[in-house]
């Protein structure tokens, strides 16, 4: 059933065939080239840090769960425990105090994948949304070899199976709306940082 | 929001002369906006970009009864529910009931300029419903009662001093606050709201009828939020704001930042299919997804205004306006403002409605060359200024001047006789003292006029 006095929708489409149908209708024009990206990775590590995301790269010689253990406890501030992403395997989280997503001083993600021209992060919704906006710092697993060129490219390639909801993260949370200075971590992430992963994940 | 477009003159008079400090704000705001548009297109091949988008839009305006069934078909099928509402009221009313079939006491919004369209706010609380809009410039206005001055930054038109007292009365915040302090502030205080909600209301930039993704662009992290932990979400989509394919999509959210901010892409992109059914998504149970006409397809019927449904809101027609930047957003006394406000009035409300709008610029074209779709701005407010001219609509005396104009240049005789009176006027002393002029020459040495005629030169001789 549909809201609103019956027959909105008929009389709305109706209308909007017979201005269609008084007009040319025009060709869709293909695809639009956006610029050439020959370097993804130097691309989105360029694009991502200029926009204030920060991108690590893991002691190699370190479990990654050991890695973020210790860059979780060298952040600043009190660190009231990390909350974790449903789709996060246990390997890639650390050993640090679990805590509610909006208590935690850390949300952990896994990455779907980046995109090189925009700067972005792919974050899938079953990677648990609280976690991905309400800690101040924002930890994404990042799987090297999953750094599109284009954002069509990332967006084409999901297209077969969306999720309910997607998230793109370029970066922190920003406003200039005070003054026009900026300010970050407004409502989400004050940090957003990329962790490269360098084995590429078992598909679940 | 109350419609106070015949007033246009008198509040933009009263703007520029009583509050100085809006002039100032609103200028440097939107020139800044303007500066980081004309560097992010010139990053990229942007005439290649904007004819592209033009041609996606026009292609999606002239199909557009397919796409809108194709968006709907999706969106169902995905598990968000679709409703339809011909004007205002009744999409107020499809809001109201699913507020109330959901119990919602307190609502949580993010920045959308259709909520503001059709007065969802003033609805809401009217049942009873605590609204809180959480994009921070939103969150200001809402404190203050105003509505927004600017498509993407609603509050530019208050200084950091301004939001600095605000926040200090209502907000406990200490006088000497920087920006950080007030926005830690204001997250405090959303961040309870956000929580707190039953319901998120949003707007959306986008509509793919290939997927039925619902796209909204921010910079905060609000509109994610809004989206994310409130039980039920509600889109309101204006039916013009539909994409075919997901591939249009990702040309479409990057050249709408370039052209509103100046980014290379929004900070937050959402893209939302349905309520959450996953395991692991703790997103909304239930997705509303509000197509709203409210005029559009007057607008879509009109032989020009149609052209203005390839808006995207990004707001860089307000930024390189040189009226806009005199006064801000509220003395067209209307949402949209500016250059795009004063074609899509006419579209949406009919020529009546939207008097004086389409006059309210000085024709500089600069926001036609700055629209990301192409729109022909200044084209377009020509169009409606003779449609006005032919209703009657325009002020009595500019109707018998041009009348009298018309007269003289039929005849020869007189035409010669106006011409040679005009040369021996221009007398700085004599402009003073003639309407339009007179305020004009105030301050200003009127030009010499040459001393004989185009007429007279042309018999002379031309060497």
């Amino acid at each position: 059933m549909r809201w609103g006095e019956p027959g909105a929708r008929d009389r709305i489409l109706e209308r909007v065939a017979r201005a269609t149908g008084s007009r040319a209708r025009h060709p869709h024009p293909g695809r639009l080239r956006t610029d050439t990206v020959t370097d993804p990775v130097a691309t989105f590590v360029k694009r991502f840090t200029s926009q204030g995301g920060e991108v690590m790269t893991p002691d190699p010689h370190q479990t990654p769960g050991d890695w973020l253990t210790g860059f979780i406890a060298g952040l600043d501030g009190d660190m009231k425990g990390v909350a974790a992403g449903a789709d996060v395997p246990a390997a890639l989280q650390p050993s640090t105090p679990g805590a509610a997503p909006a208590d935690a001083g850390a949300g952990i993600s896994v990455a779907w994948g980046a995109v090189a021209e925009t700067g972005s992060l792919i974050l899938p919704s079953t990677g648990t949304r609280s976690v991905q906006l309400l800690p101040p710092v924002h930890i994404v697993w990042l799987p090297a070899g999953r750094v599109f060129a284009r954002l069509e490219d990332a967006l084409l390639e999901m297209r077969p199976e969306l999720p309910a909801a997607i998230g793109v993260h370029s970066g922190p949370s920003r406003s200039a709306d005070i003054g026009r200075t900026l300010v970050t971590g407004v409502h989400g992430p004050g940090r957003c940082i990329a962790v490269w992963l360098w084995e590429r994940r078992a598909d679940p | 929001m109350k419609k106070r477009i015949s007033e246009y003159a008198a509040r933009s008079r009263m703007t520029v002369r009583r509050e100085p400090s809006v002039r100032e704000a609103v200028t440097g705001a939107a020139l800044s906006f303007d500066g980081k548009r004309r560097r992010a297109y010139g990053e990229v091949d942007v005439e290649a970009w904007r004819r592209w988008a033009e041609g996606v839009k026009n292609h999606l305006l002239t199909h557009l009864e397919d796409y809108l069934a194709e968006a709907e078909a999706r969106l169902e099928a995905g598990g968000a529910r679709v409703h339809w509402a011909r004007d205002a009221a009744e999409a107020r009313e499809i809001v109201l009931s699913l507020a109330s079939d959901c119990s919602a006491g307190s609502v949580v919004k993010g920045k959308s300029m259709l909520t503001e369209e059709v007065d969802l706010n003033p609805a809401l609380e009217r049942a009873g419903i605590e609204v809180c809009e959480t994009d921070l410039g939103e969150y200001i206005l809402q404190l203050l009662d105003e509505p927004p001055s600017h498509i993407v930054g609603p509050a530019i038109h208050k200084s950091l001093e301004q939001v600095r007292e605000l926040f200090e009365e209502r907000l406990g915040t200490t006088p000497a606050s920087g920006p950080d302090d007030l926005a830690q502030a204001a997250r405090k205080v959303l961040r309870d709201a956000f929580i707190r909600a039953d319901m998120g209301i949003t707007g959306a930039n986008f509509l793919v009828a290939e997927t039925g993704t619902v796209a909204l662009i921010e910079n905060e992290g609000n509109i994610r939020l809004t989206t994310s932990l409130p039980r039920v979400h509600v889109a309101l989509v204006g039916i013009e704001k539909l994409l075919p394919r997901m591939g249009d999509l990702a040309g479409f959210l990057q050249l709408t930042a370039r052209a509103a901010t100046g980014q290379s892409i929004g900070c937050f992109v959402s893209l939302i299919q349905g309520p959450s059914t996953q395991p692991g998504d703790d997103g909304p149970e239930e997705v509303h997804v509000v197509l709203v006409d409210n005029g559009r397809t007057d607008a879509l019927l009109h032989e020009h205004a149609w052209e203005a449904l390839r808006c995207v809101r990004c707001g860089a027609c307000l930024n390189s306006c040189p009226v806009y930047r005199q006064t801000g957003g509220h003395a067209y006394g209307w949402v949209y403002s500016g250059p795009i406000g004063s074609i899509l009035g006419p579209g949406l409300l009919g020529i009546h409605e939207a008097m004086p709008l389409p006059f309210a610029s000085s024709l500089c074209g600069a926001c036609g060359d700055a629209c990301p779709v192409r729109i022909p701005i200044p084209e377009l407010l020509l169009a409606w200024r003779e449609e006005a001219q032919r209703r009657g609509l325009t002020p009595w005396n500019e109707r018998i001047a041009l009348a009298g104009l018309a007269r003289m240049a039929e005849r020869p005789g007189l035409y010669r006789v106006a011409g040679k009176f005009g040369t021996r006027l221009g007398t700085t002393a004599l402009a003073r003292k003639l309407p339009m002029l007179g305020e004009w020459s105030r301050d200003r040495a009127l030009p010499r006029p040459s001393p004989s005629t185009f007429r007279e030169i042309w018999h002379g001789g031309i060497e």
